[in-house]
């Protein structure tokens, strides 16, 4: 359970990282917190020759708070959302889901950016963040270039990176006065990788309605006109108007072939309904 | 090898390791600090939990190197530390240890939730001490232990601390140092991955467990626009079955129905090698046939197991032949200890459809006598994945919305 014999950089800005980057000749990894990164190591299911360490980019802990959003870096941890260090703007929808993330130990260390790179479909950044319309700001040897959330995961474990590109920050919508949102993931241990959830986002006076269905076998299935499993936007959100049997259609004509699996997820999502915040 | 420099229960710890190395073996191995336990190595056991920077974190998913200059501090830096202290009490009133193992990382844990919840219930603490566990205790004494010590602290007037007293923002540990290029591992270097892909044991035959039941399959049925002698035919060159699989490639033509070969697979930041042997046999009466084959990643030490069987019958019309094609395997070793199986399963789902598109573009091939379109040298999901997902979703969306 140790890693192969890897070499170890800390560079201190983002281009110093890019630098690294380039070398095709290497197998160069990426670490912010380590948390899902490490085990593999570990396991040596990953076998790097280099190992940047980003933990030493001030740039990639920054928070930029602007006028219709917070722009967040890559390294900022889970904790740091839970705790509130970094200003809050999504009526508790991000600090609430960072809580329920692994266990704290791991929320010290993790980071939004790892997560989102790392691309487990069961992980919880990815399903919330897209249901709430977030971006991602990557920088490569061409310069940068900002993606919806869902459009960087790929697929399982796969992220939208060209050679020599990386996440650099994540842009975060503020939800409006009257925004509603909701979260639940089935997991059978706590802290465990969740085997559905469910997660919408409804802001009015935005014009926004979005559901995901998400920790599928793949990237999440995100739904970006959700009237038709939410309701009217401009009508009182209610669990009863929830309609399971179109929910149930759309994620099998994403592909979800098992009759459980779909249930599960159809549940998942009306229970983020019913624990509406 | 590099040096690295931690402050270590308030006093300055330097020893030179390799940048593997991570907290808990530095700990353990170079000060003799072994009150840091190591359960399961991969973040989930929560034995080897300290503090770091004063909060709590897994020491065995975190590298030394990348805390340097942060303050550790471990079960023996919390002999004065007065939350701990009435901790200990507690477990042994509560019996809240039996064996041991669990306890310096369960004292770092409870300490977190005496320390940052204010008045938690016996669920909100289950909750927050799930990620460490105990194989002896059967928590109950554990969670009485931390709610004794949380209602007499809240009885003497001592409030919750919410963020625990972190205000940087980043992983903690971090942030310490300067900028560091490159440290070598180590001098020599020895290329244990290079190796790992010759030295791989071929076995002499797949067939062994003629009742093989795959774990995982998929079916497929599909028409191609060719007579089911020429499909037949086709299926027979095992080698132009065999590269239609993505990176899968074959030692040599069959010998008495045995072929080796390999097949490469990379999914995210694994990748992995499996070399074998395929045994293939064939039923001209019924024009169906399989493809058993085995073999070993040598690098991450799984194996996988294998079978393609296919059926060829004459389609609707004489020119159309239908091929169904069910493809099933078994993997084992750290590939499926890691992978859990929905995940196993995409990558699957990916490789099969790639599978039967190149299937049916080789056979459409075969008539025209133009040379057999190129496959990917190796599986790489990444790539193969952009087009078929977004097919899919644009699918979706045109069937929901009537719109693309």
């Amino acid at each position: 359970m140790k890693p192969v014999n890897f070499d170890y950089a800390r560079p201190g800005d983002v281009s110093a990282v890019l630098d690294l980057l380039k070398d095709d000749t290497r197998l160069v990894k990426l670490i912010a917190g380590g948390q899902s990164l490490g085990p593999m190591l570990n396991m040596r299911l990953v076998q790097p020759d280099l190992v940047v360490d980003l933990t030493g980019v001030a740039e990639l802990k920054g928070v930029d708070d602007r006028k219709d959003e917070i722009v967040v870096g890559a390294c900022i941890t889970h904790a740091d959302i839970e705790d509130y260090r970094v200003p809050d703007v999504t009526h508790d929808a991000l600090p609430t889901v960072a809580r329920g993330i692994a266990y704290r130990a791991v929320r010290n260390r993790g980071t939004m950016g790892g997560s989102l790179t790392h691309a487990d479909p069961s992980a919880d950044w990815v399903s919330m963040l897209s249901a709430i319309g977030a971006k991602v700001t990557l920088r490569g040897p061409s310069g940068s270039r900002t993606l919806p959330v869902e459009d960087y995961m790929i697929g399982a474990l796969e992220a939208d990176l060209a050679h020599g590109e990386m996440l650099v920050s994540i842009s975060i919508p503020k939800l409006s006065a009257r925004a509603r949102w909701g979260y639940y993931k089935s997991c059978r241990k706590t802290g465990e990788f969740a085997h559905a959830i469910g997660a919408f986002v409804i802001d009015p006076e935005r014009q926004v309605s979005r559901a995901v269905f998400g920790a599928t076998e793949s990237r999440p299935i995100v739904v970006t006109d959700a009237r038709q499993l939410l309701g009217d936007l401009n009508k009182e959100l209610s669990s009863s108007a929830f309609d399971a049997k179109a929910a149930d259609a759309m994620i099998e004509a994403a592909g979800m072939v098992d009759a459980i699996d779909r249930k599960i997820h159809v549940v998942a999502l009306r229970r983020a309904i019913e624990q509406a915040h | 090898m590099n040096k690295v420099a931690l402050i270590v229960n308030g006093s300055p710890a330097t020893a030179t390791v390799e940048p593997r190395t991570h907290l808990a073996d530095f700990l353990r191995e170079t000060q003799n600090l072994t009150g840091t336990h190591i359960g399961c190595e991969h973040g989930v056991c929560g034995a080897c939990t300290l503090l770091i920077d004063g909060v709590p974190a897994r020491s065995c998913i975190t590298f030394a190197a990348m805390c340097e200059g942060a303050h550790i501090t471990t079960v023996e830096g919390l002999d004065n530390d007065e939350i701990a202290a009435e901790l200990r009490a507690a477990f042994s009133r509560e019996h809240g240890l039996q064996c041991g193992y669990c306890t310096p990382g369960m004292i770092v844990s409870a300490r977190d939730v005496v320390m940052r919840m204010d008045n938690p219930s016996e669920h909100d603490i289950r909750v927050a001490m799930s990620g460490n566990l105990c194989r002896c205790t059967g928590y109950v004494g554990i969670v009485r232990a931390i709610q004794s010590v949380v209602a007499d602290r809240r009885s003497r007037g001592i409030a919750a601390i919410r963020d625990g007293g972190r205000k940087e923002l980043g992983p903690v540990g971090s942030g310490h140092a300067a900028a560091a290029i490159a440290v070598a591992g180590t001098p020599a270097r020895t290329p244990d991955k290079k190796k790992s892909a010759a030295a791989a044991p071929a076995a002499s035959s797949a067939k062994s467990d003629a009742d093989f039941k795959p774990q995982t399959s998929f079916v497929q049925s599909f028409t191609v626009a060719h007579p089911a002698d020429v499909v037949w035919d086709f299926f027979g060159r095992v080698g132009e079955v065999a590269s239609c699989l993505p990176g899968a490639s074959l030692n040599g033509e069959p010998v008495d129905g045995h072929v080796q070969g390999m097949i490469k697979v990379k999914v995210g930041p694994i990748a992995a090698d499996f070399h074998g042997v395929a045994d293939v046999t064939r039923d001209e009466a019924t024009r169906s046939g399989t493809i058993i084959g085995s073999g070993k990643d040598a690098r991450s030490n799984s194996a996988t197991k294998g079978v393609i069987s296919y059926t060829v019958k004459p389609g609707e019309n004489p020119a159309q032949t239908r091929v169904d094609v069910t493809i099933g395997f078994t993997l084992t070793g750290m590939l499926a200890q890691f992978s859990r199986s929905g995940l196993v399963q995409d990558v699957a789902n990916r490789l099969i459809g790639a599978f039967v598109q190149n299937l049916e573009a080789r056979l459409a091939h075969q008539g025209d006598g133009a040379p057999a379109p190129a496959v990917a040298a190796e599986f790489d999901a990444g790539s193969l994945m952009t087009s078929m997902i977004k097919d899919r979703i644009k699918q979706l969306f045109a069937k929901l919305f009537g719109r693309t």
